[in-house]
């Protein structure tokens, strides 16, 4: 044993050569030496599910030589034996940036900055900065000695190590965790690839949303095949070359949320890839989803502090979903065990490393099994790595990487004395530490003197003297090796201090000392009765399973605890709008039947099991349809080139939102998501059903296939200051020419194509490059996208509907189009529809003509008009926003209602399914208490295909049992509180409502002249 | 009948002018508008009324049994219509800005933190476009209030119509505006496009200068003579002698709790609480202190996710039941106040108010609170003439159509620059 101390101190002072290094030079005589150490009588957990008692682990050289319970241990091997104690494998990290270079991120800082439409990487890489393939962790990595002690203090041998900074961020290493040159450290190169939606530090503009880096991704994935095949002869590209040597490795994806998952999964899914995704610690709010995509995910430990909610004011700022959260985190370990997902556990993310163990510890209490926890920490992460060979286990010819611990590794007091990395010790704690604890008599110069006794744990001892009945010490006490030192003052009032120096023996403490007045004594103090661990309390209260509330879906106070489902329903004696040549009838029945209309009639009767709802002096319409709308999405704009027809706003759907319940209480059922108005070519437009509780996937109708267009001053950027002066246009005279331009090259690009897949001799040709972009837009020249343009005055309408003639394509629909009335003739002779706001002007410049009439006037030269939203909150009140075009140009209640149901319908071209009270269409339906029209009324239920999404009486219990579980687990918080757990501040963080025109986080005055 | 006949058919020779029609010639004879539901704003409705008025001011009001000297009279039988006193719109930017995007037609807010002394009375603009849209949705008095700052400056109560400010004020200077610094601070990460509210750790700081601003102010309103003269402290003077209002922009519960405090301790006579997000949960502190609240836009989301969702929409209803003196605004827009009729009937319609009820927080309570009722605000006799004539329920979007109105008597013209271009277009299109 003092042999190892030796070795150990001889490494620290001659610095860290290792045997490894053949080709370096030695200063002074070689020291190499064979590394056979045999560790004997241990408890030897090989893996998570091989254990063996009594073993001998034999190690050399740094592998392991044998392990079992008959290992022969041959001559010339230092021998420990580890009675009573415990080996186990040293864990492995995947989520690490140990020995990276620091990100340095010069974008930040407040206000717009100057545009950057070029990357400002040099060399000859790719156009973007954010792709960076050829980012080699290896090439990258240097020995940081402070970070690999803090890791292997808590027990990890191992990490994969990779940049974290951008979309594409290059190669993963695997390296230990050693004090040594970093030749010796590194296992492998080339491990992995790493991907996020992040651009990390590029100060590049494009991409700044998350479809953006979607588009960016997918783009990067064609892009680099079409290199592959043929493309490297046209142009020299080292990104696209490194992107394809490592497309094959294992991928590892980091997302930061649940929804994250599942987006980062469809890219692989269209590549053929399986990423690995380091995920956000909340996938057990939509675990089946999860499980569902076939993903192994990568579960970090990230449980979040209880909110200080000591006043109750200060407490509202806290959300029901941040409290449920904070309470079911614990679990989120468990609940993807238990889902039977393939998983490791990662430290990342963690605020502080040092509570990896409490953390672990707690997600154990919260039912993670610990052979569960272990292989997650072991061979799980090995696998993943395809390095399970080579480390996460105790096998034969395996690295010596393990380590040895007091007890069981997930015991509460478990402790780890040492951490071995290719067969070299780290002492974490001295496990030679004497267990020194028991009561002793005390005795200066053979009197009797009172007793000694030690207690608290064999590494912190506690220590008192009782000297008499009445005088009790608390001496100072250090132990080193085997002497110590005892010092104390026996009467707190009088200065005067006994000091003893003594050494240990089996079952004596004894020595020299010295009085106050310094009059040598000789002491002993002899084991009288040995020490006992407290028996712990019987009532193991903290063991119980937790009362933990229910899962919300969404996770969101008003979210539903049971995902809604379809219903048979008759509603009886309603006033029908039915949007058909029946007009508005009386005394009408409805009746609901496997998501669509089933019947509509007089005294229909209920088929068994139905729900009758009693809708008497009540008013039954289809659902409301927003033609424009900005909910539930984490991204608005991409906004950063004149086009990007190739986001998708489906990549961006936040099911999550409230805004969709809020809009439900509207009586709206379907909302088109656009893309921003930044840019004269925006994104691809999602339509969904405002499903609350569903999963994006479920919400969209992909058959709906509409792009955003933009006009005027944001595509030109007249309100967005000085700074944005570079990107082409800044007039209209430049928006008609990315018009032109962008559908010439569409047209060619179409043709290139299409002569290639007419093509007989395809193989021996290169198809043409896939290009995301000019394909929406070849899709519009081919009448499969439809474009909604956001437009304003007249000069710029006029001009897209030339060059839509001249280009041979169409305009769907003009979006706000406030001076539509100047040109509704024009509009309706090529058959565009009109989607306007009731009322809005004066908010900039091109909306100085904007006129209230516009709807009536457009509507009666024969122009499809909707009435739209572009606002969260005057969607739930567009029943009122249509009913202003009856005063305003008198158009009959029946077209205005039209305007905000039927009519976007058309527009969008979903009338054949919804829009209308029509036998075989949706059930997407509204009852309201009053005239649909009338300031009075709001819903009282609203209804998607069947099923009941609002209803009103409901919606009142859903609150007082928002408010009732609120109460538990703030008086919960409190308790963890007040047990000192730590908390913090309530942080109201909200994501912001966008509008069309939101950029980089500026808003102009759009937003009600804000 | 036929009267309204005529005036519509005035409406198209000026259809062709490109500008605001001129202001209203003062009330030559009396008037009478008979058989109208009249719409008291006091909660009061009178069928089959009567309404007459001479030289500006409302001589009778009743029934249709009300006398008048039918000889020298004008008298407009409305028969089936509704008359309604003008909406009273407080809070607003209207007639000190015209285009948002546009600086150089903005005149709300000045430079600094503490502008007691700018005054939104000169800058209102009476040839702004926005202001004859206002009058087709029934609003024929509005607030102009100075934005920005702690202390943004003074508001004044306009007419809506007029040749200049001077002859289109009802009441100059009537308060001054404080932007109470709030118990949490909203800040906005671009990083990830989130708003982040947090305790506001400057405020103790902010609120130790406003009470050393507002103590000197005192002291220099007890000076008869103050040498040398400071502007900014001279303006607050009204604030103590309870001439002017003290409006204070507060949302949170507890800012408005300590705002109120403030005003009391600092000797401040009257205050007004502008926003009130929050006042639902102080009611009773509200009615004891007799503060009113002016509620900003209703039609907003709720702030916090788990608000109910209807929560702005019940706000008025919820205050005015439990005593509170409430009034709606549209915060500081401007050309979006023209629906401020509609927050009312949203009052109605998620609240626990009749429509009437709903009325009187768009007409009697602002003008009580500007102190402008004896006035404006109802239809009542020795009031001002200020009041309008609908198709039918002035909170109903569908019959918010105003056939006439009248300021003070005077027979205003209701163009707007919408109807010309409606015009304008209908003859394009010859609908």
């Amino acid at each position: 044993m003092k042999k190892t101390v030796w070795t150990l101190v001889a490494w620290l002072a001659f610095g860290t050569l290792s045997y490894a290094q053949q080709t370096f030079p030695r200063n002074g005589a070689y020291d190499e030496r064979p590394g056979r150490y045999a560790f004997t009588n241990a408890t030897i957990v090989v893996d998570p599910k091989t254990t063996i008692q009594k073993g001998t682990l034999l190690i050399e050289n740094g592998l392991i030589k044998e392990v079992g319970t008959n290992v022969k241990v041959p001559g010339g091997t230092v021998v420990t034996d580890l009675q009573g104690k415990y080996i186990y494998p040293s864990l492995l990290e995947l989520d690490s940036n140990y020995g990276m270079p620091e990100i340095k991120s010069e974008r930040r800082g407040g206000g717009r900055q100057p545009q950057q439409l070029e990357s400002a990487k040099k060399g000859a890489y790719g156009w973007n900065q954010a792709i960076q393939p050829e980012n080699e962790a290896t090439a990258l990595f240097t020995v940081d000695a402070k970070k690999a002690a803090e890791l292997r203090k808590l027990g990890f041998g191992t990490v994969l190590t990779h940049p974290h900074d951008g979309i594409v961020r290059g190669t993963g290493a695997l390296v230990t965790l050693a004090d040594e040159v970093a030749n010796d450290v590194l296992l492998r190169a080339g491990v992995s690839a790493h991907f996020s939606f992040n651009k990390g530090s590029s100060t590049q503009n494009y991409p700044n949303s998350i479809m953006g880096s979607v588009a960016l991704l997918r783009q990067t994935y064609y892009d680099a095949d079409w290199y592959a095949k043929g493309g490297k002869d046209q142009e020299t590209n080292l990104s696209l070359s490194y992107f394809n040597q490592i497309k094959n490795l294992p991928a590892f994806f980091e997302v930061s949320d649940k929804l994250g998952i599942l987006r980062a999964d469809k890219v692989g899914d269209e590549f053929g890839i399986q990423y690995i995704i380091k995920s956000g610690g909340d996938e057990y709010q939509r675990i089946d989803d999860i499980k569902a995509s076939g993903a192994s995910l990568l579960v970090p430990l990230t449980f979040p502090e209880a909110f200080d909610v000591t006043d109750p004011w200060d407490a509202e700022a806290v959300t029901l979903a941040e409290l449920k959260h904070w309470e079911m985190a614990p679990g989120n370990p468990a609940a993807v065990a238990q889902a039977g997902i393939p998983f490791a556990l990662t430290t990342s993310g963690l605020p502080n490393t040092a509570n990896f163990w409490t953390r672990l510890r707690t997600a154990v209490e919260f039912g993670l099994s610990k052979e569960k926890a272990l292989e997650a920490l072991t061979t799980a992460p090995a696998r993943l790595i395809k390095a399970e060979n080579l480390v996460g286990s105790l096998k034969k010819g395996m690295l010596a990487n393990f380590l040895i611990t007091s007890d069981e590794l997930f015991a509460n007091d478990n402790i780890i004395y040492e951490n071995w990395i290719k067969g070299k010790p780290y002492i974490i704690t001295d496990r030679h530490t004497p267990d020194l604890r028991g009561t002793y008599n005390l005795a200066y110069g053979g009197q009797a003197s009172g007793q000694l006794r030690i207690t608290g744990t064999p590494t912190k001892p506690e220590y008192q003297l009782v000297l008499s009945d009445s005088l009790k010490v608390t001496p100072k006490v250090s132990v080193a090796n085997q002497l110590l030192t005892i010092t104390y003052q026996p009467d707190s009032k009088k200065p005067g201090t006994v000091r003893l120096t003594g050494w240990l023996s089996a079952r004596e403490l004894g020595g020299e000392g010295s009085l106050p007045d310094g009059m040598p004594l000789a002491w002993s103090a002899t084991l009288t009765e040995p020490y006992q661990t407290p028996a712990a309390p019987t009532d193991t209260t903290v063991r119980k399973p937790k009362e933990i509330g229910k899962l919300l879906y969404p996770f969101v106070g008003l979210g539903n605890e049971e995902r809604p489902k379809a219903e048979t329903i008759l509603f009886k004696n309603a006033t029908v709008w039915t949007n058909e040549q029946e007009g508005v009838v009386q005394g009408t029945d409805v009746l609901v039947q496997n998501g669509k209309i089933a019947r509509i009639g007089k005294s229909l009767s209920a088929p068994a099991g139905a729900r009758t709802i009693d809708a008497t002096g009540k008013h039954l319409t289809s659902g409301i349809i927003d033609e424009h709308s900005h909910i539930a999405l984490f991204a608005v704009n991409e906004g950063s080139q004149s086009s990007t027809a190739e986001v998708r706003m489906s990549d961006a759907i936040n099911s999550e939102d409230i805004n969709i319940y809020r809009q439900l209480a509207g009586g709206v059922t379907t909302s088109q998501l656009l893309h921003g108005s930044a840019n004269s070519i925006g994104g691809q437009s999602a339509v969904i059903k405002l499903k609350w509780g569903a999963m994006p996937s479920e919400m969209w109708l992909p058959e709906a296939k509409y792009i955003k267009f933009a006009l005027g001053e944001n595509v030109k950027q007249s309100n967005w200051g000085d700074v944005a002066r570079v990107r082409f246009p800044q007039t209209r005279m430049g928006v008609e020419q990315i018009y032109m331009d962008h559908f010439i090259r569409a047209r060619e690009y179409d043709k290139a194509w299409k002569d290639y897949n007419g093509a007989r001799n395809k193989a021996s040709r290169l198809a043409p490059r896939r290009d995301l972009e000019l394909e929406a837009l070849a899709e519009i020249l081919n009448n499969e996208r439809f474009i909604t343009c956001h437009s304003y005055v007249q000069s710029e309408i006029n001009m897209l509907m030339h060059v839509a003639d001249s280009l041979k394509f169409k305009v769907n629909t003009f979006t706000h189009i406030l001076e539509g009335y100047k040109l509704a003739d024009k509009m309706a002779e090529r058959g565009i529809g009109g989607s306007t706001f009731s009322d809005w002007w004066a908010y900039k410049m091109e909306v100085k003509e904007a006129i209230p009439y516009n709807a009536a006037l457009m509507a009666r030269e024969g122009v499809v008009v909707a009435i739209n939203s572009d606002d969260a909150e005057m969607a739930r009140r567009l029943n009122q926003e249509a009913a202003k075009a009856v005063a305003f140009g008198g158009i009959s209640e029946e077209d205005a209602w039209k305007m905000v149901t039927l009519n976007p319908a058309k527009l969008m071209h979903l009338d054949q399914r919804m829009g209308s009270i029509k036998t075989g269409k949706d059930a997407d339906l509204v009852l309201w208490n009053n005239h649909p029209l009338s300031i009075y009324a709001r819903p009282d239920y609203t209804l998607i295909e069947g099923t009941i999404y609002f209803d009103f009486k409901a919606d009142e219990s859903k609150q007082a049992k928002l408010a009732q579980e609120k109460a538990r687990l703030i008086q919960k918080t409190l308790e963890a509180k007040s047990s000192g757990a730590p908390t913090q501040r309530p942080d109201m963080r909200r994501p912001r409502m966008w509008h069309c025109e939101d950029v980089l986080g500026e808003h102009s005055e759009h937003e009600h002249g804000k | 009948m036929k009267k309204i006949v005529i005036f519509f058919g005035l409406l198209l020779p000026l259809a062709l002018r490109a500008q605001n029609p001129a202001p209203a010639k003062p009330q030559s004879r009396p008037i009478a508008l008979t058989g109208a539901t009249i719409h008291v704003g006091n909660g009061q409705v009178i069928e089959n009324g009567t309404l007459v008025f001479d030289k500006g001011i409302i001589t009778a009001i009743g029934n249709a049994s009300t006398t008048f000297d039918r000889t020298a009279t004008e008298v407009l039988n409305l028969t089936g219509k509704h008359i309604f006193p003008s909406l009273v719109s407080m809070g607003t930017t209207v007639g000190l800005q015209e285009i948002a995007s546009v600086r150089a037609t903005l005149d709300f807010q000045e430079v600094g933190e503490i502008n007691p002394h700018v005054r939104a009375l000169i800058a209102y603009n009476t040839d702004s476009e926005i202001i004859p849209t206002l009058r087709n949705t029934g609003i024929l008095v509005s607030q102009a209030v100075p934005q920005g700052g702690l202390v943004s400056g003074q508001s004044s109560v306009f007419y809506g119509d007029g040749w200049n400010w001077e002859d289109a004020v009802l009441k100059k200077d009537d308060g001054v505006w404080l932007s109470w610094p709030p118990y949490l601070a909203r800040s906005f990460n671009p990083e990830d496009f989130t708003f982040s509210i947090k305790k506001n750790e400057k405020r103790a700081e902010v609120i130790q200068s406003l009470r050393a601003y507002f103590a000197d102010a005192k002291a220099y309103a007890e000076i008869a003579d103050p040498a040398p003269v400071n502007l900014r402290l001279a303006s607050m003077k009204n604030l103590f002698s309870g001439a002017a209002n003290l409006y204070v922009r507060a949302d949170y519960a507890k800012d408005i709790i300590e705002a109120v405090q403030f005003a009391k301790e600092m000797g401040v006579q009257k205050v007004v609480i502008m926003g009130g997000d929050e006042s639902h949960k102080i009611t009773g502190f509200l009615k004891e202190n007799q503060v009113p609240v002016v509620l900003e836009e209703l039609h907003r989301l709720p702030s916090r996710p788990d608000d109910d969702v209807y929560l702005p929409y019940e706000l008025p209803a919820r205050l005015h039941k439990a005593g509170v003196k409430v009034a709606l605004s549209y915060g500081s827009g401007w050309w979006r106040t023209r629906n401020l009729a509609f927050q009312g009937g949203t009052a109605a319609g998620f609240g626990d108010l009749t429509p009437d009820e709903a009325l009187q927080l768009v007409t009697r309570n602002p003008a009580e609170i500007m102190g402008v009722a004896q006035q404006v605000g109802t239809l009542e006799k020795g009031k001002h003439a200020t009041l309008v004539v609908a198709r039918g329920d002035l909170l109903d979007m569908r019959s918010n159509v105003i056939e006439k109105a009248y300021v003070k008597g005077a027979d205003v013209n209701l163009d707007d620059k919408h109807k010309r271009l409606y015009e304008k277009y209908k003859e394009k299109y010859g609908h």
